[in-house]
């Protein structure tokens, strides 16, 4: 298992890779100035402050890990509640089409007067950018599953328990995670704002700082970790997808 | 098939109407069901077979008259009604093994779930495949599942809607002796809809044909369990028979 993930890694995933650093090669040579600098250069940076690096990201990893995690317990429940219940979907749903749109960074103030300095404020940031997506997903997963499906609930008498257990929550499940894939890519997007105060720790900070001070090199560094970070969290989540959606993963041929 | 015993009253419908706002589907029908028998319902498509059908489920409540079940009233579906959906309603999220022991989940069953699923699964050919999803089967395989689903609760009514459409002959004609074969062993009473006359003629000990003007008429079947009815020129007879009262209606 672990030597076919190696193989599939090496095989699409280093290819990527490989076809990333030759456009930032190109790029550096064409426009010859010190704002991007060579790949070569920001791998040296890397490599030689790696403890510094891991230090910073494990912070961002933890603040996105708990944003996506309270994201999902007030998240599912309330996105469930908009696809089934229609009512409140009629009421709620204008209320969401105006949140959604809105930058969430412009509430950055309120969340430091309401939560303060530290990581509270961080990670209910993260969150508050991130919830209106997993409850949309959740939503919209509900209201895609066939009419059928709840009739054939019907037929066996289920109580409404059982036609969330057997039907809506595996159904939306498809949903979930693609959700999820967009609420962590807006997460880690998210950094840059939720650690550009109060804070020494974060990737989002590291870059920030290296932006200030105009080390591009280890500006690109750090731009080059949380790409790190993503591959991580996004491997990760494909693994966690094909363990609870595997119906999905046999019937695309992932 | 001779029998000698009296059949019970199953179901009986009593001066049922239903209307899908402006439009009559179903007028006035009284019908009287036993314990037990096949019945198979046709007529044209759009006449309100598939709503008869939902009816007697208790999906749908008449807007007239009353549907009794073993003397109940029907309110709503009952756990002793099976319905086999034209769509199947196969989940895609669970494998053939999953999909035929629901039901037995959902009444509360906990006792010998693998061995009820396994026993059915084998009567319909169907054990190499209990870790299959929906999407890794044929359309002849999907149907046995969605049998075995229903069947698997025991149920005392099986309703089918239009269960072998979109199946190539060979595999019609294996699912139509696996339905009969099933229905009769356990005494279930059938009702199923049809658009094919052979089927009809072939699975219903009484035929029901709903007419333009929503009525029903009623007839019994004469070649109903004949060993191997599609080698017997009665069969066919019947079957031109129906047709002709088919065309004759239009």
């Amino acid at each position: 298992m672990t030597k076919r993930f190696l193989k599939r890694f090496i095989n699409y995933q280093l290819m990527g890779f490989i076809c990333f650093l030759l456009i930032w090669q190109v790029l550096h040579l064409l426009l010859n100035t010190h704002t991007i600098p060579s790949p070569l250069d920001t791998f040296v940076y890397f490599v030689r402050v790696p403890l510094v690096l891991l230090k910073h990201s494990g912070a961002s990893i933890l603040r996105v890990v708990a944003a996506v995690g309270i994201s999902l317990i007030l998240g599912v429940p309330a996105g469930l509640l908009l696809g089934v219940n229609s009512t409140i979907k009629r009421l709620f749903s204008p209320l969401l089409y105006f949140i959604y749109p809105i930058p969430k960074v412009a509430f950055l103030p309120v969340f430091m007067l309401l939560f303060g300095l530290g990581n509270p404020s961080k990670i209910l940031m993260i969150l508050f950018i991130i919830v209106f997506q997993i409850m949309l997903s959740v939503r919209d997963g509900v209201a895609q599953i066939s009419p059928i499906y709840f009739q054939v609930m019907d037929s066996f008498c289920g109580s409404a328990w059982q036609r969330y257990r057997y039907l809506i929550v595996p159904a939306i499940l498809p949903s979930l995670f693609s959700g999820l894939r967009i609420s962590i890519g807006i997460s880690l997007a998210s950094l840059f704002f939720a650690e550009n105060y109060a804070t020494q720790f974060g990737i989002g900070y590291f870059i920030l700082s290296a932006w200030t001070k105009m080390d591009y090199v280890e500006m690109f560094s750090g731009i080059l970790a949380l790409g790190f970070i993503g591959i991580l969290l996004f491997n990760l989540l494909d693994r966690a997808e094909s363990v609870c959606v595997p119906w999905l993963k046999r019937s695309t041929g992932k | 098939m001779a029998c000698s015993e009296t059949k019970q009253s199953h179901i009986k419908l009593d001066h049922v109407s239903f209307s899908f706002g402006d439009a009559m589907i179903i007028r006035d029908i009284s019908l009287e069901l036993l314990r037990g028998e096949t019945y198979a319902l046709i007529g044209k498509s759009g006449i309100g077979k598939s709503t008869l059908l939902n009816l007697i489920a208790g999906f749908l409540k008449p807007d007239k008259g009353l549907i009794l079940i073993g003397g109940i009233p029907v309110t709503g579906p009952r756990k002793q009604t099976s319905f086999q959906f034209q769509e199947l309603g196969l989940f895609p999220w669970q494998t053939v093994f999953e999909a035929v022991s629901l039901p037995l989940k959902i009444l509360g069953e906990k006792k010998d779930i693998q061995a009820q699923v396994m026993s059915i699964l084998t009567e319909l050919h169907l054990e190499s495949h209990k870790d299959k999803y929906p999407h890794q089967l044929s359309g002849g395989e999907r149907q046995r599942v969605a049998l075995a689903r229903t069947l698997i609760s025991d149920p005392d009514l099986l309703l089918m809607d239009e269960p072998s459409s979109a199946l190539d002959a060979m595999t019609k004609e294996e699912l139509q002796s696996s339905i009969l074969r099933q229905s009769q062993e356990r005494g279930t009473t059938l009702m199923i809809v049809t658009h094919d006359i052979e089927e009809a003629v072939l699975l219903g000990q009484s035929i029901l044909i709903l007419n333009e003007n929503e009525t029903l008429t009623r007839l019994e079947n004469p070649c109903f369990g004949i060993q191997n009815p599609r080698d017997v020129l009665a069969f066919y007879d019947e079957v031109i028979k129906i047709r002709q009262l088919l065309r004759f209606e239009s």
